[in-house]
């Protein structure tokens, strides 16, 4: 019984520690509600560090080929990811017309996009740190490509 | 005699260690600046439509070095010589600095109003473009980021990371309104997160 009891501990604890692994950059949510009878309804809540890995993961030409368009803007997003890690929260742009509001914030060490019109609800909160994987899987995909 | 000096002793000791960390708490609460924001707000009422945007002018100071396109390379931006039509600004900002606050430029005509001031330190400029939906257009920039602005080796570029510097050390600034019938733009720099 006592021997049983150590191997569910074990277990347990081997769970635990994986978790805080994964989510050790944080955790990436999207939610998608559309406002239509019998609309979308989408809440995916994911380990932050799946994002570079889903990177390193997809197909080498397609990858190069995002890689390659984004290289040019690489060190200016560096710099901007940088310099975010660094600010306080603070609500960067803000677009209200009527029906329609769009907000994009840093709060709390993650990129947050919340947009609310007419159609849908969309809810996005992405880490920096887990941006920045991405980012770097990306340009190492260019380094590698050519 | 001795135990009570080790007992004094001790308790020095604990003071002072006490004393280290409340400094280390409050020193650079005290001596780290303010984050400084940039504020730039588009409303247009007669459409219900507003934009706002803010960022800390130390993140813009990391990402203008970055960005190298359309005459825009380590923070500076080239400006051609026939856009100056052979004026000497570095002379002209010479004698406006040493000059006493005063309104040096005015013109009246059909079109528009043009006023150029220097006033606490600041370079006004104010405009009303008569054709243009009655636009009228205030500029406030401190003496400071002029100088910053033109703080370059070259006669034919601007320092504008030397001018976002500038205006981190400067105070609070409303540095451009533009209204006209339908808009109102304004972007200004304070220690403040929003815009409420």
């Amino acid at each position: 019984m006592i021997l049983l009891a150590k191997i569910a501990l074990g277990i347990a604890g081997v769970g635990l520690a994986s978790a805080g692994v994964l989510c050790s950059e944080g955790v990436v949510n999207v939610k998608v509600v559309e406002k239509q009878p019998q609309g979308l309804h989408i809440h995916v809540i994911a380990p932050a560090m799946l994002a570079p890995i889903a990177v390193h993961l997809a197909p080498q030409r397609d990858l190069a080929e995002a890689a390659r368009q984004i290289q040019p803007y690489m060190p200016a997003i560096r710099a901007a990811l940088d310099g975010l890690r660094d600010s306080g929260d603070v609500v960067l742009v803000e677009v209200k017309e009527p029906g329609e509001h769009v907000e994009v914030a840093k709060s709390g060490g993650s990129i947050v996009v919340d947009v609310d019109d007419a159609d849908a609800t969309v809810h996005v909160s992405t880490p920096i740190r887990a941006i920045s994987s991405a980012i770097d899987q990306l340009a190492a995909a260019s380094s590698n490509s050519l | 005699m001795r135990e009570t000096m080790r007992k004094r002793t001790k308790i020095a000791a604990v003071l002072c260690l006490l004393a280290a960390g409340v400094m280390a708490l409050v020193v650079p609460a005290v001596a780290a600046p303010a984050e400084k924001y940039l504020h730039v707000n588009v409303e247009d009422p007669t459409k219900g439509e507003k934009v706002s945007v803010n960022v800390t002018l130390s993140m813009a100071e990391k990402v203008l070095p970055a960005i190298n396109n359309h005459g825009l390379h380590d923070g500076k931006v080239s400006i051609h010589n026939a856009e100056m039509n052979g004026v000497d600004v570095r002379a002209l900002l010479d004698a406006v600095r040493s000059a006493p606050d005063n309104e040096f430029v005015t013109v009246k005509d059909n079109d528009s109003d043009v006023r150029v001031a220097k006033a606490n330190g600041n370079i006004i400029v104010h405009v009303i473009d008569k054709k243009n939906k009655e636009q009228k257009v205030d500029v406030t920039v401190p003496l400071k980021v002029v100088d910053a602005l033109f703080s370059t080796a070259k006669n034919d570029e601007l320092d504008i990371a030397a001018a976002l510097r500038a205006l981190s050390d400067a105070g609070d600034v409303l540095l451009v309104t533009v209204q006209d019938s339908s808009q109102k733009v304004r972007v200004w720099v304070d220690s403040r997160n929003t815009q409420d």
